[in-house]
């Protein structure tokens, strides 16, 4: 390979011959490909306007051959990399905005309450035009999270594009730590309602004191739970594992399969189920992704819980970090597993499909689905594997139109639970 | 040169086949060539080895290649086998496009207009739709020209436009076959005592076309000629060897444009014959944001011989050349940036782009003040260009509450005239 390398960078003719001879006798051999980007690399070299550094063309290759592979494989260049480090020890800020794609432009999905973005007036549907007088457009969303990312205290400034007005204007905004999403919980009625927003390392603790605190509250007639997933994003495996097994007495969680069968992982549930039991209604929708659908599926396949709401995102793939040269060199991440059921089946693309289809009815909702799409809407998705499972859409329940409700999901899972025909454990 | 002329501002003879005896890596980069290749091939073999599933070892070097490359300025990229194959075709002269006028708006490709009994016409798009994608790729932070050259393939072969129409809530697809277009890039007309011709790109026919337009107009207008008009506004360019052609006519000696590239023997000049076509009545040239590349070789070449009089707003600033260099059987080929353009001069127009002699605004809508206007210097990953000098310049306008069809067209005919018939303010502005 490197022999092969080095003919590339060094003659031409006789290069092309060697390319051919290989091509033919070693078939996929890797070396031919090798040295077919060894030689772009070395006219590029040669003959660019301006010489470029090797270390911008192989990290431009390397964010190339990563980027296109699906939408969650990229390149971290070492920069990114090390930034990527800071994150992870928590001292990290951002803005506060939860943000989707709208045909390419960025679109404000959401401001977080009391963040930077929010004080500074940032709205949903506003659509982010440039972030530090550089324009984002076109660019991956993994991409733009971190240009919004940064070291607490330090300032960013936004062009905004917002509907109605003519000209885009900035916002300057200070980044700061923003508060990890917290499990919340409330009483209805005779049911706990429990809102998972997303997967981090205070979930399955908070988990554990929602449903302590609402066994206290409502006392012997608590009928069961409604276990809230919309719009959460996903997070940490071992969280989805651990809330999973909080609600399961026992048998598979999910498990992770890669290319080969040693790459198999399985994760198993411990006996004791802090719910007792109770009827459990999990709601999902087209946000509900990639941890939260762990859950889903988990509990959807014991039949521990019904799940309810509209089919979930698709993300069931697993990306793993792979440092070149310990770091020095930025990093890999790349998928290299999917996620699979206990029953066997793969969340990859079709997601989880709740047991009753009950459609949103707030518009705020219906838009947000459509901003962020699904998995197979994304380029480049990984693809399904097995049969497609048809949803029969004549089945959607749907609210009266005549009638207002402000949550018709979550009013339709407390009939569920409440009604003739209350959800029982099967 | 002819031969890859339609893809852009594309190869200069010779230049190609020149650069395919690669000057061998030498002196200290070496070791950094090498570490960096080894690091690509740690990533590739991990790539094959660990993804999720088997990828072909082709696809990922194609998107490697691809990222390296475009990364580098916004107009270089690399063609895959296919996409190769197909440009050869269009370089027979089987080369197709849609048939819609397009500009840039809010980092959306806008229809200005669909010319008639072209495929796009049939198909219904229509005046004021964005174009969101082409065959699915999304074209937002691409540069116009860029997006241009995707519609465009061989003659019969298929795309796909992702259209947004105002009042409709969707975007939808249409599916189009290309077909050729015969455009006529040059139209000119009587303005009393003065030429006017518009060339509005450079294609073979533009050369020609020009020199039948001053042909036609000297016979129309006789003896009480005063001068001409050339409007290169909108103009993006095309051809090298048109745009040396239309400088040619006008100039009657002297450098038309040099190209430099790394190596002090890859210049190439390029001198005007003798001979002024016009009889060297005066010239003045409209241009705007919308001029670029072999437009700007043209407005720069005549502003620098003082043969021409520029009016209207800073171009665009594309001063780069592109070489089409194939990678060997099978392998593709490089569009790959290896040149700039410098004015007679030695002016790079490269982000700069070509200064007016007479800063003149066609009313607040032009303002080059305006966040989204697009030029070279606002392409992400933009060539640099030489250190810009900040000349302050006075911007002309309409008079308030005045309203002119072109003002920028009447501007340049009272300078002709040597009259002043509009009313114009003038406001201190930076022209950078």
């Amino acid at each position: 390979m490197k022999a092969l390398s080095l003919v590339s960078l060094g003659a031409g003719g006789a290069f092309c011959a060697t390319f051919a001879l290989l091509h033919i006798a070693q078939g996929a051999d890797s070396s031919a490909e090798l040295a077919r980007f060894g030689k772009a690399y070395a006219v590029v070299r040669a003959n660019y306007v301006e010489a470029p550094k090797d270390q911008d063309l192989v990290e431009g290759a390397l964010s190339g051959m990563l980027g296109n592979l699906d939408p969650h494989s990229s390149y971290f260049d070492p920069r990114t990399f090390a930034a990527m480090q800071v994150k992870t020890e928590g001292q990290y800020g951002g803005v506060g905005l939860v943000i989707g794609l709208d045909e390419s432009l960025v679109t404000v999905i959401s401001p977080i309450e009391d963040t930077p973005a929010s004080k500074a007036g940032i709205k949903a549907g506003d659509h982010i035009l440039s972030i530090d007088g550089k324009l984002i457009t076109g660019q991956k969303l993994d991409d733009v999270q971190d240009k919004l990312r940064g070291p607490a205290g330090t300032k960013v400034t936004l062009s905004i594009i917002r509907q109605n007005m003519h000209d885009p204007f900035d916002v300057t905004v200070t980044r700061q730590v923003i508060a990890v999403e917290a499990v919340t919980h409330k009483r209805m009625g005779d049911l706990g309602y429990i809102k998972i927003p997303a997967f981090n390392e205070h979930t399955d603790s908070g988990l554990r004191t929602a449903i302590a605190a609402l066994k206290k509250e409502i006392g012997p007639k608590l009928k069961g739970y409604i276990l809230d997933l919309r719009d959460d994003g996903g997070g940490l495996l071992d969280q989805a594992v651990a809330v999973s097994d909080d609600l399961l007495d026992g048998g598979e969680i999910v498990s992770i399969r890669g290319r080969s069968r040693d790459d198999t992982q399985r994760f198993d549930a411990q006996p004791g189920d802090i719910a007792d039991g109770k009827a459990i209604v999990i709601l999902v929708n087209g946000g509900t992704a990639s941890a939260s659908e762990i859950v889903a599926g988990a509990l959807q396949d014991h039949r521990r819980a019904r799940v309810e709401g509209t089919v979930s995102f698709g993300k069931g793939s697993v990306q793993t970090v792979i440092p070149l040269d310990n770091g020095r060199a930025g990093a890999l991440h790349m998928t290299t597993a999917r996620y699979y059921t206990p029953s066997g089946r793969s969340i990859q693309t079709t997601g989880i499909v709740p047991d009753v289809f009950v459609a949103d009815s707030s518009d705020r909702s219906s838009s947000f689905q459509s901003l962020i799409g699904r998995e197979a809407d994304l380029p480049h998705h990984l693809a399904a594997e097995g049969t497609p499972i048809k949803s029969d859409v004549a089945s959607v329940i749907r609210p009266d139109p005549k009638k207002a409700y402000a949550d018709f999901q979550l009013t339709y899972a407390t009939q569920l639970l409440n009604g003739p025909h209350p959800a029982r454990r099967r | 040169m002819k031969k890859y002329g339609l893809v852009g501002m594309g190869g200069v003879a010779g230049f190609a086949a020149a650069l395919m005896m690669f000057p061998a890596a030498h002196g200290s980069n070496d070791g950094s060539a090498y570490r960096q290749l080894d690091l690509f091939s740690d990533a590739f073999e991990r790539v094959r080895a660990n993804y999720v599933r088997p990828v072909q070892d082709s696809e990922l070097v194609n998107n490697a290649i691809e990222g390296m490359v475009s990364g580098l300025d916004p107009h270089s990229s690399y063609m895959d086998a296919k996409t190769f194959a197909d440009m050869q075709i269009q370089t027979r002269g089987e080369f197709g496009g849609l048939g819609i006028e397009v500009t840039m708006e809010d980092g959306l490709v806008k229809v200005i207009s669909p010319i008639d009994d072209t495929p796009a016409a049939k198909a219904g798009i229509k005046t004021g739709d964005f174009i969101a994608a082409i065959n699915s790729t999304p074209i937002q932070g691409m540069a116009l020209n860029d997006a241009i050259d995707k519609m465009r393939g061989p003659n019969g072969s298929k795309v796909s436009l992702t259209i947004l129409r105002p009042g409709t809530k969707k975007p939808f697809d249409v599916n189009l076959t290309r077909a050729v277009i015969h455009v006529d890039s040059v139209k000119y007309h009587r303005e009393g005592d003065v030429g006017y011709i518009r060339v509005s790109a450079f294609n073979e026919r533009t050369g020609p076309g020009v020199e039948k337009a001053i042909r036609d107009l000297r016979a129309q207008i006789g003896n009480g000629l005063r001068g001409y008009v050339l409007d290169l506004r909108n103009d993006l360019g095309g051809l090298l060897d048109q745009a040396i052609d239309v400088s040619d006519d006008l100039l009657a000696s002297g450098e038309i444009v040099s190209t430099r590239g790394r190596h002090a023997e890859d210049t190439q000049r390029y001198d005007a014959k003798s001979g002024d076509i016009t009889g060297g009545k005066p010239v003045v040239v409209l241009i705007n944001g919308g001029t670029a590349s072999a437009s700007e070789i043209v407005a720069g070449a005549l502003q620098d011989h003082k043969r021409a009089t520029v009016v209207g707003m800073t171009s665009f600033g594309k001063g780069s050349v592109q070489t089409i260099i194939p990678l060997g059987p099978g392998g593709g080929a490089l569009r790959l940036t290896t040149a700039r353009y410098y004015t007679p001069s030695g002016h790079s127009i490269q982000a700069t782009g070509i200064v007016p002699d007479y800063a003149v605004s066609q009313g607040d809508d032009d303002d080059s003040t305006k966040l989204l206007r697009t030029s070279e210097a606002k392409l992400p990953g933009h060539l640099t260009g030489e250190a810009a000098k900040k000349q302050n310049q006075t911007v002309i306008k309409p008079a308030p509450g005045k309203k002119y069809d072109d003002f920028q067209l009447s501007y340049a005919l009272d300078l002709l005239r040597g009259q002043k018939t509009v009313a114009a303010v003038t406001k201190s502005a930076d022209a950078n």
